[in-house]
């Protein structure tokens, strides 16, 4: 009798064909991008977002072209802080255009398509049992967004990731080789052992890890200009992997996220100029040119 | 997955997919001795396949779309997002080629391209979305 790989194709459902033409979108609508930068952590709340559009902006003032994809699509807060939430898709020749910041900054965000007061929702015959299918159908989704939106001419593409380590490795899988990753802590116990899972966890896969960014290290006090604790005191050992920098907590950078400007309106604070060095290393990482 | 006739050790095609309730109703012939087989999947096995986002049916046949709007519960008219505009003079109107290329753009979007192009039409006087208030649409709204 025979077995499954002694039979040629799969009866007429294409479903293998399909999945095969899905991926090739994806590398095509990828084709342009020079470098695929994954923000991620693993752990939530530890300003993964804030420090993507922030150094987007940085790398887009550095005369980079920059576009970001906020992956995160049940907490998606890229369309906020870049100021999207109200963005107008426009059908081009062949894919949508991508929305973009006042400073030219590509975003998608599924806060731009979803209401804050809504959650994202799926039509589905098993509806209550969103467990057993959920996560595949979020990247059939990302899949579709990459194949059908113009990313064009890209120096990076930066992905806001969701927490979890599992899902950094999912995305990972997802991208392939090509995608390097940025790990976000905070000077936190709590949040550097959640890190440490992915940084052990993408350990086993071929992606690069470029290094990981220290946020909240301290905070930015404009009245004495000048950085304070603002947690205990951590003497703790790296990831294993390069320290691309630290970054103040700067409640003003805090405000132009929570208000969408962000991009306009990054001012020059330690936040700033300790985001911008990061940019600088980031670009030396992947061997890019810097003007 | 493949369906194997085990007296003829012939290889089974596609039939048919009926939907029914969550349910796939796919029916698989044998090419040699014409037997038919229907398997009939639980709600579980029908979405393991359309989180896929495949499209599940014999070629060339209309088939039960796995790429329907995922937000049709949530996005008020996200499910008539092709339909045309409204009959009112007032309301801007779209040429095909226009249409055409709003049909290109994921339909989970296509609603608010719909409402944004038409609103950004208006407040420049215009009546008629073709290809040129396309082109302008995008200059003004994309990267």
């Amino acid at each position: 009798m025979k077995g499954y790989h002694d039979i040629a194709g799969d009866g007429g459902s294409r479903i293998l064909d399909q999945i095969a033409e899905q991926r090739t979108r994806v590398a095509d609508g990828l084709a342009g991008v020079r470098h695929l930068v994954a923000v991620g952590s693993g752990k939530g709340g530890v300003g993964k977002s804030t420090l993507t559009i922030a150094l987007a902006e940085r790398l887009r003032v550095r005369g980079h072209r920059v576009a970001i994809l906020d992956a995160d699509f049940n907490g998606p807060s890229q369309a906020r802080m870049a100021g999207v939430q109200h963005a107008v898709f426009v059908p081009g020749r062949e894919k949508a255009a991508l929305p973009r910041t006042p400073t030219g900054i590509g975003v998608f965000s599924m806060g731009s398509v979803i209401p804050e007061s809504e959650a994202l929702d799926f039509e589905s015959a098993a509806r209550g049992e969103s467990h057993t299918w959920r996560a595949t159908r979020e990247f059939a989704l990302l899949g579709e967004i990459l194949g059908a939106f113009e990313w064009g001419s890209l120096d990076l593409l930066i992905i806001d990731l969701p927490p979890g380590a599992d899902r950094t490795v999912q995305y990972a899988d997802f991208f392939g080789v090509r995608a390097s990753f940025v790990l976000v802590t905070i000077p936190s116990q709590v949040a550097r052992g959640v890190v440490a899972r992915s940084v052990a966890a993408l350990s086993s896969r071929p992606n690069r890890l470029l290094g990981y960014v220290e946020n909240m290290s301290g905070y930015y006090c404009r009245d004495c200009n000048a950085v304070k604790p603002l947690f205990a005191a951590d003497a703790s050992a790296g990831f294993g992997i390069p320290c691309l920098g630290n970054v103040p907590f700067d409640p003003d950078l805090a405000r132009t996220c929570d208000f969408g400007l962000l991009a306009t309106a990054l001012r020059d604070s330690a936040a700033s100029d300790a985001i911008d060095a990061i940019a600088r290393r980031l670009l030396d990482e992947l061997n890019e040119d810097q003007p | 997955m493949k369906f194997l006739c085990v007296p003829c050790d012939s290889p089974m095609k596609l039939e048919t997919v009926d939907p029914d309730r969550g349910s796939l109703s796919v029916v698989y012939s044998c090419p040699e001795c014409g037997y038919e087989i229907a398997m009939l999947t639980n709600a579980y096995e029908t979405q393991m396949v359309q989180s896929l986002g495949v499209k599940i049916g014999p070629a060339g046949a209309p088939a039960e779309s796995a790429g329907k709007c995922p937000f049709g519960a949530m996005i008020p008219a996200a499910g008539t997002a092709a339909a045309p505009a409204s009959a009112d003079p007032a309301v801007v109107r779209w040429t095909m080629e226009a249409e055409a290329r709003l049909a290109n753009i994921p339909e989970f979007v296509r609603p608010m391209a719909r409402t944004g192009i038409e609103r950004f039409a208006r407040e420049r006087g215009v009546v008629e979305i073709d290809e040129t208030i396309l082109d302008a649409a995008r200059e003004f709204f994309g990267m």
